[in-house]
């Protein structure tokens, strides 16, 4: 900014003595200052020596409304530069970070099921009996008239709501289905679904909001504390579902990069056992997993393959990699205490794994995906 | 009190001029032309105390005093009066409907809320009828927000809150589109978009939207404050004029023995109709705008905080049902509201009588409906019979759903908030009319004021020479 001062320079010196000052003749807008100054100096007699021998000041002389004006400007030009730096354009909506939209209840590792599947603990169920003696738990659930169940309804293939019918859907859900018509020889208007996140389906069996548990629940030593298990129904193992041209292959890869799974579920801790330490995100539901997928906000969902497989249904960018590293039984999980009602269900799933209707069930749901399988094999104490 | 200056203007009253001491003099016209400016009202008013001790010096400076005394009356008076017209004006034209379309803003978003909920319930294809429902609450939201923000310019923490709504909506309608899309193929990942879009909505946009509403209200009150409280400072002058002149005129009639000066008389005339006219019309327009406040704005504030409430614990309503069993935190949202706006809806009936009573009957009546219907749809689905709790929830042809009696209750409502606004601008439009003519009046009275005082002080004035 070095003009604006040479002119207030040559101003001041016109004011205090006439031609004291020594202006740039380059500058046309000191000449202006200069000129205008001059007849009031008293030399009116000769206006050429006040004018300044640029040519855009000739122009400006020879008509009074532009020497007004160039005036006026040079009075702006003059104040502006006095007032100094003119300052930087302002930016009219200044908008730092943009927080991406969550859904409700994005965690870390808080609340990870502790132990995985790893643990000294029995993990066989006791031994099936389809007997229902009266005052039994079936008894009373027959009573009731309903099979209350707690359910997923956001995984697509094992438990899910069908939009466009409004049922749930699934092999989760035709388990239970199995369940209650054993119980009620159909049942149809026998089931009470519940839907619960995967965090809630010990508290579920704890207070006994529901009889039974079928959401793709891995039979573990520290839920066995809690809750009781059937014999194991489907063996899953744990994957990774990443973007298709993402280069990834497995969690070891991921390392320092934010791999998804829900709360309390055994995947969210194998993630953060993990050797190559990813960054666990945890949230209430398998579905938010995907969403949070979609839209970039994490680069891979860790967990069993089945689910996996679900999603990758869904989004045809996404893919299973990698091996299983781990063995997941699900098993359905039922309150502490009810022997009766675990050696019941194992005598029906005894009857679902050997009479066709297992097998069915996988080539319906799973089979498409995840290709042929077999039932289990099961022992029991 | 000495001057050395003797100003040639000055009437010279009978009287012999004090002594004058000489010390300040020379000192005074030896001080340069910069310190003589500033002596010179020093000057001027010392000269004018020595004349006001002379009868028709004194005379002089109490006509003049009180020619001004009237200009500055008139002035402050027609300035007062007509700021008082232009704030009710600002009222009536700006900032009730700005506070009603930041209150549209609230109701839109939580209504799309609500209804992008219950469209998700609908098994299969979304309803014609919810999606238009839809599209017109973002439409509306969008239209309201960009009135409110024309508004928001200067108060930080109205253009803070506009600026988290305008940032958050666009993101909200992607993610409900994204959850339509899922939705439409069949895959349940559709309905975990829903939840995100409403999880931005209830814990950003939301809160933003209530925000701004409160700021607005609260602006409208203000100008409501300004614009029914007494003008002291406009009335002590009017009151100070007329103490004046009627001080002149026992002065006058004390000195000169006699009892009338017309000029002064049209004078105090004119003053005491200033000071009629301007309580008279002034107290009128105070009532009138509290009457709006309290006819109009402030139950309609009451009905559209119940109407928030309850649109929002419909949209809990749907968002349990959507959830299925993971819904207990929108249940207890639910039953947090209930309380609510149902003393929110006792309220506004202690405060409306008539016609726009009759539809917080009408409202309270519905509320009731719905609230006893919300407890058969929990029971349902708690019950296990989900599909028979969303059919009881969602559709709009059962009688005592919760859609039909929700739907009344929201159009009972508007219908009160309607009569409410009309009530508000009815009182304030006629405060408006209350100062008719007012501020030209005092203007003209004044310059009146001012006329009698010139011609009676003149007249006396003229006696002395």
């Amino acid at each position: 900014m070095k003009t604006p001062f040479i002119r207030i320079g040559g101003l001041r010196g016109d004011a205090g003595g006439g031609t004291s000052g020594a202006p740039s003749l380059r500058d046309p807008l000191d000449g202006i200052a200069r000129r205008r100054r001059c007849p009031r100096e008293g030399t009116p007699e000769n206006p050429l020596r006040c004018k300044p021998p640029s040519s855009q000041q000739a122009a400006a002389a020879a008509y009074k409304i532009p020497k007004r004006l160039a005036a006026v400007v040079a009075a702006v030009g003059l104040l502006l530069a006095g007032c100094g730096s003119a300052g930087t354009p302002v930016d009219p909506a200044p908008v730092g970070h943009v927080q991406a939209p969550e859904p409700d209840g994005v965690g870390g590792l808080e609340g990870a099921a502790a132990g995985g599947q790893a643990g000294n603990c029995d993990t066989r169920s006791l031994a099936p009996s389809s007997a229902i003696p009266a005052g039994s738990t079936m008894a009373k659930i027959k009573q009731r008239g309903r099979l209350i169940a707690g359910v997923d309804q956001t995984t697509y293939l094992f438990g899910f709501l069908n939009p466009s019918t409004g049922n749930l859907e699934g092999f989760d859900i035709e388990i239970v289905k199995q369940l209650a018509t054993a119980l009620f020889g159909s049942w149809q208007g026998h089931v009470q679904w519940t839907a619960i996140p995967s965090s809630q389906r010990e508290n579920v069996l704890k207070n006994n909001t529901v009889d039974v548990v079928v959401r793709t629940y891995s039979i573990t030593c520290s839920r066995l504390r809690d809750i009781n298990f059937s014999s194991t129904y489907y063996q899953a193992g744990q994957r990774v579902l990443v973007p298709r041209n993402s280069g990834v292959r497995g969690l070891a890869d991921l390392g320092a990069r934010k791999v998804c799974a829900t709360k309390s579920s055994t995947s969210l801790t194998a993630i953060a056992q993990a050797p190559s330490r990813p960054i666990p995100v945890s949230v209430n539901n398998w579905s938010d997993c995907l969403v949070l997928l979609q839209q970039g906000q994490v680069d891979a969902i860790s967990t069993d393959d089945v689910i996996l497989a679900g999603m990758a249904k869904q989004d045809p960018n996404l893919e299973v990699v990698g091996d299983r590293f781990t063995q997941e039984n699900y098993g359905v999980g039922i309150p502490k205490g009810q022997d009766d009602m675990v050696r019941w269900v194992n005598s029906v799933l005894d009857g679902v794994r050997s009479n066709g209707t297992w097998q069915q069930n996988y080539n319906e749901w799973i089979a498409p995906v995840l290709g042929p399988a077999s039932p289990p094999s099961v022992s029991y104490q | 009190m000495t001057s050395t200056v003797t100003r040639p203007g000055a009437p010279d009253g009978p009287g012999v001029q004090p002594p004058v001491p000489l010390s300040p003099a020379p000192q005074e016209s030896g001080r340069g032309g910069f310190a003589g400016l500033l002596d010179l009202p020093v000057t001027a008013f010392r000269s004018v105390l020595r004349s006001a001790r002379k009868s028709p010096g004194r005379l002089t400076v109490i006509g003049v005093g009180l020619v001004v005394l009237a200009l500055l009356t008139g002035v402050v008076g027609t300035i007062a009066v007509q700021d008082r017209k232009d704030t009710i004006n600002d009222l009536i034209d700006r900032r009730e409907p700005l506070t009603a379309a930041s209150q549209e803003v609230y109701r839109s978003l939580s209504d799309a809320d609500a209804t992008s909920a219950n469209a998700f319930l609908v098994i299969g294809t979304e309803p014609p009828e919810l999606r238009s429902r839809y599209d017109l609450d973002i439409a509306r939201a969008g239209a309201a927000l960009a009135k409110a923000a024309s508004d928001s310019e200067g108060v930080a923490d109205a253009a803070d809150k506009v600026n988290i709504i305008a940032r958050g909506l666009p993101v909200y309608t992607g993610l409900i589109e994204r959850a339509r899309t899922n939705n439409r193929q069949g895959y349940p990942v559709g309905a975990s978009y829903l939840r995100e879009a409403s999880t931005l909505m209830r814990q950003t946009i939301l809160p933003a939207a209530s925000d701004l509403y409160h700021i607005d209200t609260e602006r409208l009150l203000e100008e409501q404050d300004d614009a029914s409280g007494f003008p002291w400072f406009t009335a002590i002058l009017v009151l100070g004029l007329l103490g004046s002149l009627i001080a002149t005129q026992i002065y006058l009639t004390r000195h000169t023995n006699r009892l009338l000066n017309i000029g002064l008389v049209v004078a105090t005339g004119a003053t005491v109709l200033i000071f009629l006219w301007g309580t008279v019309a002034l107290l009128v327009q105070s009532l009138l705008v509290s009457s709006g406040d309290e006819d109009g704005s402030h139950p309609v504030d009451v009905l559209v905080r119940a109407r928030s409430a309850a649109v929002q614990a419909r949209a809990d309503e749907m968002m349990t049902l959507v959830a299925r069993g993971d819904g207990a935190a929108y249940e207890t949202n639910f039953q947090q509201l209930e309380p609510i706006f149902t003393g929110l809806l006792g309220e506004a009936r202690g405060l409306l009588d008539g016609a726009a009573g009759a539809q917080v009957d009408a409202a309270q009546v519905n509320a009731n409906a719905w609230l006893s219907t919300h407890k058969d749809v929990r029971a349902m689905d708690d019950g296990g019979a989900y599909s028979d709790a969303v059919k009881k929830a969602v559709d709009a042809s059962v009688p005592d759903g919760s859609a039909a009696s929700f739907g009344k209750l929201d159009e009972a409502l508007v219908n009160a908030i309607n009569i409410g606004r009309q009530d508000f601008l009815d009182d304030t439009r006629n405060a408006d009319r209350a100062l008719i003519l007012l501020a030209p009046g005092i203007a003209v009275l004044a310059v009146v004021a001012a006329g009698g005082v010139t011609m009676g002080i003149r007249d006396r004035l003229r006696e002395y020479r």
